[in-house]
Formats: structure tokens, C-alpha cells, sequence
């Protein structure tokens, strides 16, 4: 788990990341973290300092439900699942996520034309 | 005891719940770093090496849990209600500052929302008229009226050919008259032109307005009644409309009723409206015709001084019909009807306002420095709980709740203190201050009262707020920061200096009262009990028969025992009801007349002889009016000194013949008596001349006061005065007064500005010592380590007093010369409420400053003593 190549996550995105983790399944704290470390190919990694407030944040929104029920080694765990609201949210958010990536890139684009 | 448990268990549950949740958070942080640390294992490190590294990962835990935990929506409630407990335990412990500084707000803010209802009433209350800001009084203001009028020689000129108006219409002023119905009452008529309630914007709430035909002379008799009228006498009924009602024994038709909060525009009690149906060419013709007040609706975007310069034209013409001697005292005015209403108590309700605020920036202050002691003998407090994990904005927040918990308290109990100050003030108010019964609280000032807390809240909150709690306050070394002490010394300054203004004030205007107590009035008002009577017009319609019921009246009241003379007279100083003409139309035989100025006006009253024995009016030449003189026919006169001074310089007025007026006849004087005052107590005396009261109808009206003197009691005297006129007659309405009231009567306005102003004064002065008091043992409790060593290195008592005194002294000194030269600057102001007293009186200032100093020495002297009393050995160990 170097912390080498990580990347500092734009303000907000964690949200997002967070929903579309727990899109494919339910999921507890560590698992989220694990996946989205995976998935970005560690180029993310999340700080408990952040990813714990931001799912209690979310649960209390109603965008994702909790229940404690046995982890894969039979441990108690934490389960996070998406809720009707969350899959909205995160339709809007993956929306407004492309909206701004366009549009940064836009913006991106025009500048190194002028370099 | 219910209560109570209730409450507990509701803290144990919300505590439980609380606490449930941060196990959970627990539980789920641990599960993480027992996967972490799996993670580790897995990847071939030893159990403790993986343990060691997933703690190492996961960071500050406490912050995590804490971070998730607040996450919860109640969490702001939450730490609210922990800082109010919080709060509320510290006053507990600490009940005397609490209570002080509660205490202090409330009486700060019960004083300025008292004061701020009355004077809101007076100067800020929207006027019942559309758009009352266009509506004005227009005029001319000469000598003769006081308040601008116009006359019906030139008041059509100046509605025909005025620019500046949408419309000018006039009034000629509320009477007395008589309801003589079934239910008979003493009512004021109002006579109105036409055009007046449309100019005004009002419309009667049932019926209609008056029609042009009704506003000529011998048109249709009709009215318009009061709302209050048409409660009291016909219950509301709308069967009133068209009803005839009898006023003065002649039928007038009600055409409809006024709003309910219909007023005249000059304030006059006003219960029936009736057109003035003026002859207008008689008028244009009449020299100089009718007095009227006249009131104007501006055009839009008109302002008063160009609706002044716009006037000039018709102005000019009005001077041209004055008498060429009388041109120079005659001047054009137009001013807002907000201030035609105002005028005599616009001061009064702005130095009140002034004081209350003063009041209110003392306090202020007073709280302030009192939450900054507080905040910083809290310092180690403070950084303690910076250490232990407090954030900044946490222990900002707790403050302020602090700050705002008491600012509320104060609030509450300031509403509270202000219901009752504005009982207090309407109960002792003299009669005649417009408004000032109908003030009361309303939820504009109310919320006033709580933006002025929560602002001093905010203001005290971050006072102590930001003073930063430094590690170094831990070593308890350092008790609050310099600039803090500067600032706190600065308060002091400020409210040294408030205070002197204020004492200023109210000093100067308690010796104005005191000046005007004890002034020789020229009268007797001890032992006179004065009968006023006002004869109705239906029984009592002609002047033989007023003269009669005076005359059987006086030799009624003669009968009594224990009266020694009665006097009959129209009028009775000091107040200034008397009749008035110019002093330059007297003419004196062999004399020519004065060719510039109306000399100003020369009082006049009609008199029996025995009213100068009665009021023990001394006549200092020639002699009094006899009995006998009452059937003669000869027109005998006797006049004041100051009359007599003017009239005959040098030359004896015994004998003289007069004409006061051209259309009186010829009198002889035969006396001059000493001066009286007849404008009320603090007005400038017109001279003044007595006119006999002969058994003749032509010298008698409807009203007349009767002056007893008596050896007996007010209250044995009045009810057989009483039952002697009722004997009379059982119908007219008597008023009864002992003299010394009514002099008194005429005080109670000064004395009630003198009593709020002290009243502001004491308060002010009371905080500002309790400030200058906190300060001074705060400094002298923060140098003590340094008297200690002082001490031990040999300093005796009188150095520490010293040491102690200076200090205070600095701040008094600076505070004192401030207020003085604040004193001189502001009781200029007050000027024109202070009657034999200049505003910049030396006497008083000087006692002002002594008072104050001394007050303030005391309240230093207190914690110096306690500073010499410093053991050394306890203070040395402290250090």
C-alpha cells in the first residue's frame, strides 16, 4: 500500500466513487476502500479519516442502508448496499461527473493549443 | 420531582442511543483495521509487523471516530445543548456575574425599549392619512397666533393661485358644543372646509363626504361623527346615516362616520365634523376675515422649500393686506404636518432617545469588560481544553453560546422591565403629551430589543472569544493580555465620559425645575381653591343669564364659612389661558401712535374686585376695584407694573384713560398691581392689564373661574362648594382645584423629563461604577504577585495605595475631561428645556465632576484597600 503515486481526490468525487463501489454489491468500509485502490490501479487511495465520515454522511442522506452481517471470514461486518435514492444519485452524479470531465478537458485542451 | 426524572431518563436514552452509535463506529473501525492488518499478513509479514502497519495506515483513529460520529444529523443540537449545559453549570457556579451582567442588559434594555415605544409614538408613527409624507401645513406666523394660520381676506387667493399644491383646504378650529339629545354630552365640533377629508386622504368608513352645496352658508345642516361618538352614543348602528341629532338645540343630519382612526391634522379632540360653509366673497372681501389653518397636499416631487419659494406671490399679497407696522413680524411657513404635530416634544423625544442610547452604551461596555475579566481568569481554563483536543471553532462556539444565553436572559427580563417602566411612565405622564397613553410595546420593538441583545452577544461573545488561548496560559503565569487590559481601560474612559454628559444633563435640567419651583409666581397658591365652571349654550344662551348664574354662585360661596373673599374672573394665571391683543393698537389720548411693530402682546383678563384679595395680587399704586365700582357705569382698569413701565415711562398712570382696543371705550386706570406670571411657568410674562367685571351682561361669557380663599382644608371646602352650586343648578359641570394643583399641573411636564433623565443619569452613573469598579480590582488582582515582591523589597501600605490609586486616577481623569468637553458641546441642545440656567452652567458642571469623581474614588478606593492588605508571603507563594 505505498502511498507514492496517489493522487489527491477532487473535492466531492469521493461520494461518487463511494455509490459506484457499492453499485455492483454490498460492501463494508475496508472492501470499498480495497476496490476503488484496485480499481484505480493504486492510484487512489482512500483515507479512513475520509471514507468512514463520508459513509455515515451518505447513510444519513439515505443514499446507501447499513446491516451487520457476517464477512466472508465470518467476522461481524458493517454491510453498506445502495438505496433507491442512491442509484438517482448516482445517476446524476456519473451525469454531472461527465459534464465537468468534458468540460475540464475543454478548457485543458484550449490552453496547451495556446502553449 | 416528576419532571425531573422524566428528564433524566430522556438523558439516559439519548445518552445510550449516543452512545450505542459510537460503539457501532468503533466496532466497524475495528473490523477495518483487523482486515487491514490480515491484508499485511497475507502479504508475509509478522502478525505484530501487519498489526503495527494497518495502524500505521489508518491514521489518527480518535479523529476518524470523532469525524464519523459528527456526521449525525443531531450532532449540532447535539454539542448546543452540551455547550448550554455547559453554560448554565458555569453561571451556577459563578451566579454573581451572571446575574450582574443579566441584570445589567435587562436594565439597559428594558430602558431603551421604554423609552423607544414612547418616542417611536411620537416621532416615527405613520400619520393616518395617505401618503401623509406630501401632506403640510401651511401660513403665516405673526405674533398674534402661535401656530401658522391664514385669514379669509387672502386664504382664496391662496388656493386659486397656488403652484406647489394638489390641493389646499382649511380648517377654522374645534369648539366646544352640545349634544342636546336624550343623552346630552359636551362635545369639540370641528368646522372643516369641503375639500378637507379628500385632501387628507380620508374617507369615511360609512355614508359619504360632504357635498359642495353643504359647505355654503345657509346650506344643509349635516355632519360627520367619530368612530369613538358612534360607539358610545348610538352603538354602532349603521341606522345612524341620515338620522337627525340635535347639536346646540339646532338638528343636524349625520351623513356619515369617520374611521376610527381619524384625527384633526393639529391633534385637536375632534368628535363631530361639520362644514365651515364660510361666505367666500364676504370673506375675499373682509378685512382681515376669518382665521383659518390651512393644509396643503404637495405635488408629487415637490419639495417643502420649493413649495415655499413657489408660495412667495401669494405671500406677498397676504403682506399687503397686513397693517404696514406689523409687515416685518410676519413670515411665510410651510412645514411637514408630522411636524406641526411634534414641534414641542420633537426635543424632548430625541434627548430622551439620546440619553437611553448613552444608557445603552454604558452597559454595553459594563458587559463586556465583565465577560473579558470572565474570559480571561478563564485562560488555563481555555487551554486546557485547546490541549486536550478542543478545535478553535469549538471553543469559539462555546463562548458565543455563552455570550447568547445570557444576552437572551437579559432580553427577557428587559421585556419584561420595559412593560413596567411604560406603566410607570404613562401612569406619572402629565396630561398633554401627545401619544404617550397609547404607547406600548409592539413586536417591531420587542424584536428591537433581541436584535440589541443578540448584537451586544455577538460583540461580548467575540471579546472573549478571541482571546487565544496560548499554550503558555497553562504555566498560569500570564492572566489576560495587555492590549486586552487597554481595551478594558479604554471602556472605562468611555463610560466615565457617558456618564458625565448624562449627569450633565439631568443636573442642569433638575436645577431648571428647581429654579422654576421656586420662582414668585405674584400670586398666592396656598389656601385658594379655584371653581371652574362652563355654562352650557342651551340653558344658558344669553349673557344676562350667565351673569346671573356667576353672581348667585359668588355670593353663594361667599356665604360658606371659613371663605374670606371670592373673586370672579374669565381666566387664571400662571397658565397662559387669557385673552391677548397687540400692545401697539393701545392708544392713549394726547399720544401718537407708533408707526413700526406690533410690540408684542399684552394679556388682559376680566376680574371682580375681590380676585386680587383672593390671589393676594398686591396693588402697588392707586388702589384696588371697589364693590361699589361694580354698579357704576364707568370703564375701570388696573394694570400691571410691567404694563404700566411701558405705557408711562416716567409718568404717573393713576387717572390716565386708555383704549386697549379700537373698539373698546375709553378706561381709566386706577391702579397698577404687582406682576404675575401668565405664560405658564417657564414662558416669557406679557404684560398685563385687568378689565372690572361690572354687574353688566355685556362683561360676562360662558366660562368663568371662581377663586375661593380659605382658612379650611381643600377637602373639607370642595364638597360644600360642590353642594352650593348644585343648589344652583344640579346640571352644570363643576371642576374643582386647589390652586397649589394647578401651579403643579404646569410642572409636571418639566418634572417628568427631570425624573427620566435622572432617572437614565443614576443608571448610567450606577454601571459606570460598577465598571470602573470591576476594572480596577481586576488590574489590582493581576498585579498582585508584583505588590507582593514589592513588599518583600520593602514597599509599605501607602506605596501600594498609591500604586493602586494612580491607576484608577489616570482613568477617571481622562474620562472626566472627555465628558466635560462632550457636556460643553451636547447641553447646548438642551437649551431650550432649561428655564433660568444656562446649558454651560459652571456651578453645575463643577458639581457634575466633583460628584462624579468622588463616586468614582470610592469605587477605586475599595480594591486598592484590598491591594495593600496583600500578605507578601501568600502572594510571593502564588507566584
Amino acid at each position: 500500500m505505498a502511498a507514492n503515486h496517489t493522487s489527491d481526490l477532487l473535492q466531492g468525487t469521493l461520494d461518487v466513487l463511494i455509490l459506484k463501489t457499492l453499485a455492483l454489491e454490498p460492501m463494508h468500509g475496508w472492501g470499498v476502500a480495497l476496490r476503488i485502490q484496485q480499481l484505480s490501479k493504486e492510484a487512489l487511495q482512500i483515507g479512513q479519516g475520509s471514507l468512514y465520515p463520508a459513509l455515515h454522511r451518505l447513510e444519513y442522506r439515505g443514499w446507501i442502508q447499513s446491516e451487520w452481517a457476517n464477512s466472508e471470514n465470518n467476522r461481524r461486518a458493517k454491510f453498506y448496499s445502495l438505496t433507491m435514492a442512491g442509484k438517482r444519485q448516482l445517476e446524476a452524479e456519473l451525469e454531472n461527473w461527465d459534464r465537468m470531465a468534458e468540460a475540464i478537458a475543454l478548457v485543458l485542451g484550449r490552453r496547451q493549443a495556446a502553449l | 420531582m416528576k419532571f425531573r426524572e422524566h428528564m433524566t431518563r430522556l438523558r439516559f436514552f439519548v445518552s445510550r442511543r449516543a452512545n450505542k452509535q459510537l460503539r457501532d463506529i468503533d466496532e466497524e473501525l475495528k473490523f477495518h483495521l483487523e482486515e487491514a492488518s490480515r491484508f499485511y499478513v497475507a502479504a508475509g509479514k509478522t502478525d505484530r509487523d501487519a498489526w503495527r502497519q494497518a495502524l500505521i495506515d489508518f491514521g489518527a483513529a480518535t479523529y476518524t471516530r470523532e469525524e464519523t460520529y459528527r456526521q449525525r444529523p443531531g450532532w449540532l443540537l447535539e454539542t448546543l445543548l452540551q455547550d448550554i449545559r455547559y453554560a448554565l453549570r458555569g453561571f451556577r457556579r459563578g451566579p454573581a456575574f451572571s446575574l450582574t451582567v443579566i441584570a445589567t442588559l435587562a436594565l439597559a434594555i428594558g430602558a431603551t425599549t421604554a423609552v423607544f415605544s414612547v418616542v417611536d409614538r411620537i416621532l416615527f408613527r405613520s400619520l393616518p392619512y395617505a401618503d401623509a409624507d406630501r401632506l403640510v401645513s401651511v401660513g403665516l406666523t405673526a405674533p398674534i397666533i402661535p401656530q401658522e394660520f391664514l385669514l379669509g381676506g387672502s386664504y382664496f387667493v391662496w388656493r386659486d393661485n397656488q403652484k406647489p399644491f394638489e390641493s389646499l383646504t382649511s380648517e377654522t378650529g374645534v369648539e366646544a358644543c352640545d349634544l342636546t339629545e336624550h343623552n346630552p354630552a359636551r362635545l369639540s365640533c370641528a368646522s372643516v372646509e369641503g375639500s378637507f377629508l379628500p385632501t387628507l386622504g380620508i374617507s369615511p368608513i360609512l355614508g359619504r363626504n360632504f357635498l359642495p352645496e353643504e359647505d355654503r352658508p345657509n346650506g344643509p345642516s349635516v355632519a360627520l361623527i367619530s368612530y369613538s361618538l358612534w360607539q358610545s352614543h348610538y352603538g354602532l348602528d349603521s341606522g345612524i346615516l341620515n338620522r337627525l341629532i340635535t347639536i346646540d338645540g339646532h338638528s343636524v343630519r349625520v351623513i356619515g362616520v369617520l374611521p376610527k382612526d381619524f384625527e384633526m391634522p393639529a391633534l385637536e379632540a375632534a368628535d363631530v365634523v361639520r362644514p365651515q360653509a364660510l361666505d367666500e366673497s364676504e370673506q375675499r372681501k373682509a378685512d382681515p376675515g376669518r382665521v383659518m389653518y390651512a393644509f396643503a397636499r404637495l405635488k408629487p416631487g415637490i419639495t417643502i422649500s420649493q413649495a415655499k419659494a413657489q408660495l412667495q406671490p401669494v405671500f406677498n399679497y397676504s403682506l399687503s393686506l397686513a397693517p404696514a407696522p406689523f409687515r416685518k413680524e410676519v413670515h411665510l411657513r410651510v412645514r411637514s404636518v408630522r411636524d406641526r404635530q411634534i414641534e414641542d416634544v420633537r426635543l424632548m423625544a430625541w434627548v430622551l432617545l439620546g440619553s437611553v442610547i448613552a444608557v445603552l452604551s454604558i452597559a454595553c461596555a459594563n458587559v463586556t469588560s465583565l465577560m473579558m475579566a470572565r474570559g480571561s481568569s478563564r485562560n488555563r481554563e481555555l487551554a486546557v481544553r485547546a490541549a486536550l483536543g478542543a478545535s478553535r471553532v469549538r471553543i469559539v462556539r462555546q463562548t458565543m453560546t455563552e455570550a447568547l444565553l445570557l444576552s437572551l436572559a437579559g432580553a427577557i427580563a428587559g421585556c419584561g422591565l420595559a412593560e413596567i417602566l411604560l406603566q410607570i411612565a404613562v401612569a406619572i405622564a402629565p396630561a398633554g403629551l401627545p401619544f404617550l397613553n397609547k404607547a406600548q410595546l409592539d413586536a417591531r420593538i420587542v424584536l428591537f430589543a433581541v436584535m440589541t441583545a443578540l448584537l451586544c452577544g455577538i460583540l461580548f461573545g467575540l471579546g472573549t472569544a478571541l482571546q487565544t488561548p496560548r499554550a503558555s496560559a497553562l504555566s498560569a503565569r500570564s492572566m489576560g493580555s495587555a492590549s486586552n487590559a487597554a481595551l478594558r481601560r479604554a471602556l472605562v474612559v468611555g463610560q466615565i465620559a457617558v456618564s458625565m454628559l448624562l449627569l450633565s444633563a439631568s443636573m442642569l435640567l433638575l436645577r431648571s425645575f428647581w429654579n422654576l419651583q421656586r420662582q414668585n409666581l405674584g400670586l398666592q397658591s396656598s389656601g385658594v381653591a379655584s371653581v371652574s365652571i362652563a355654562l352650557g349654550t342651551q340653558h344658558y344662551d344669553t349673557r344676562e343669564k350667565q351673569m346671573q348664574f356667576f353672581l348667585r354662585s359668588e355670593a353663594a360661596l361667599r356665604r360658606l364659612p371659613g371663605v374670606r373673599a371670592v373673586g370672579v374672573s374669565d381666566s387664571l394665571p400662571p397658565g397662559g389661558e387669557h385673552h391677548d391683543q397687540i400692545y401697539s393698537v393701545i392708544e392713549v389720548p394726547g399720544r401718537p401712535r407708533p408707526v413700526s411693530g406690533t410690540g408684542g402682546m399684552v394679556a388682559w383678563r376680566w376680574v371682580t374686585p375681590e380676585y386680587f384679595k383672593a390671589l393676594d395680587i398686591h396693588i402697588l399704586e392707586g388702589r384696588n376695584f371697589t364693590e361699589q365700582d361694580r354698579t357704576s357705569s364707568d370703564h375701570l382698569l388696573v394694570m400691571s407694573q410691567a404694563l404700566a413701565a411701558r405705557l408711562f415711562v416716567n409718568e404717573d398712570p393713576i387717572g390716565r384713560s386708555i383704549r386697549p382696543t379700537p373698539n373698546d371705550p375709553f378706561y381709566t386706570v386706577i391702579g397698577v398691581a404687582t406682576d404675575v406670571k401668565n405664560a405658564g411657568l417657564s414662558g416669557v410674562d406679557e404684560p398685563e392689564f385687568y378689565r372690572l367685571r361690572r354687574d353688566v351682561a355685556e362683561d360676562w361669557s360662558q366660562d368663568s373661574v371662581l377663586t375661593v380663599e380659605t382658612s379650611l382644608a381643600a377637602t373639607a371646602i370642595t364638597p360644600w362648594i360642590r353642594s352650593q352650586i348644585a343648589q344652583i343648578d344640579g346640571t352644570v359641570p363643576v371642576e374643582i382645584e386647589s390652586m397649589s394643583e394647578r401651579v403643579n399641573k404646569l410642572a409636571d411636564r418639566p418634572r417628568f423629563e427631570t425624573a427620566l433623565l435622572s432617572f437614565f443619569a443614576s443608571t448610567g452613573l450606577i454601571m459606570a461604577l460598577i465598571g470602573i469598579y470591576g476594572v480596577t480590582s481586576f488590574m489590582a488582582a493581576r498585579r498582585k504577585p508584583e505588590i507582593g515582591v514589592r513588599m518583600a523589597l520593602g514597599a509599605n501600605r501607602v506605596d501600594i495605595l498609591r500604586l493602586i490609586l494612580r491607576e484608577g486616577m489616570s482613568l477617571l481623569i481622562m474620562g472626566g475631561l472627555l465628558g466635560l468637553c462632550g457636556s460643553l458641546l451636547l447641553t447646548q441642545l438642551l437649551k431650550s428645556l432649561l428655564f433660568n440656567i444656562g446649558p454651560r452652567d459652571p456651578v453645575t458642571l463643577t458639581c457634575v465632576a466633583l460628584l462624579l469623581a468622588v463616586v468614582v474614588l470610592v469605587a477605586i478606593l475599595i480594591p486598592a484597600r484590598k491591594a495593600m492588605r496583600v500578605d507578601p508571603c501568600e502572594a510571593l507563594r502564588c507566584e
